[in-house]
């Protein structure tokens, strides 16, 4: 969750410039709509609980979790409405967050 | 500056970065920028080390060890523990998104492609809830 602060400051701006925000972990929903509606973001989440589509996106990071369970990478991608993919970012790091500003510009060129 | 002036300085912001570090993903969940706290961690350790030289005392040294100390979980922690190995993405850009469906909070299915020429998509994938 940490990991969607960073867009939370420009979560107005993405909206205004037309663009939906669909953040995807393999957490069930309600807790991450619950922790959403308390920062006041407007996400919309999806549910990959078997890492399925995550997978399939080739964005699993092996053993990656606090148990040792598969979890994501990181990673935030920006699709025009063609669905081709305009900017794309993939952590090295969890600790590093996209620069919201290059996801604004990206979403406002399209 | 004194060397017991330059040890509690080393202490001082060892041990306030790290409470900045923490004090920063309690009330915001917002990780310091690896970049500021290595160089914090790193210029504490290297204002010990020059009280150290200037008077070998108890509290030189130990203002040296604890910073260093810091300095070297702080590099293990960003460097090791933080690292995401490289995957191979099967998204680039200037490629299509392989269409996918998921349901929402509400239960109800979500496909990438029903956003197809309506809206721009910002897809973040994030590890849960932590």
């Amino acid at each position: 969750m940490a990991e969607l602060q960073g867009l939370g400051a420009i979560t107005h701006e993405l909206e205004a410039a037309g663009a939906e925000i669909l953040a995807i972990s393999p957490d069930p929903n309600e807790r991450s709509q619950q922790l959403a509606d308390g920062l006041r973001v407007k996400y919309r989440f999806l549910a990959d609980t078997d890492l399925t589509v995550t997978r399939r996106l080739g964005l699993v990071h092996q053993g990656g979790g606090a148990n040792g369970e598969d979890v994501p990478r990181p990673a935030t991608i920006v699709i025009d409405r063609q669905g081709v993919v305009r900017w794309a970012l993939f952590a090295h790091n969890v600790q590093v967050r996209p620069d919201a500003r290059e996801v604004l510009r990206a979403v406002r060129g399209l | 500056m004194s060397a017991p002036k330059l040890a509690a300085a080393a202490l001082a912001l060892s041990l306030g970065t790290v409470g900045a570090y923490a004090g920063l993903i309690a009330a915001l969940s917002f990780p310091l920028p690896p970049a500021w706290y290595l160089g914090a961690l790193g210029f504490a350790a290297a204002l010990a080390l020059a009280a150290v030289w200037r008077a070998r005392r108890w509290l030189t040294v130990s203002a040296f060890a604890v910073s260093a100390l810091l300095l070297v979980a702080a590099g293990l922690f960003n460097f090791v523990a933080m690292r995401v190995p490289e995957s191979r993405p099967l998204v680039a850009v200037g490629q299509p998104v392989p269409d996918f469906t998921l349901t929402d909070a509400a239960g109800r299915p979500v496909s990438l492609s029903d956003y197809r020429g309506k809206k721009p998509v910002v897809l973040v994938f994030y590890r849960g809830y932590w």
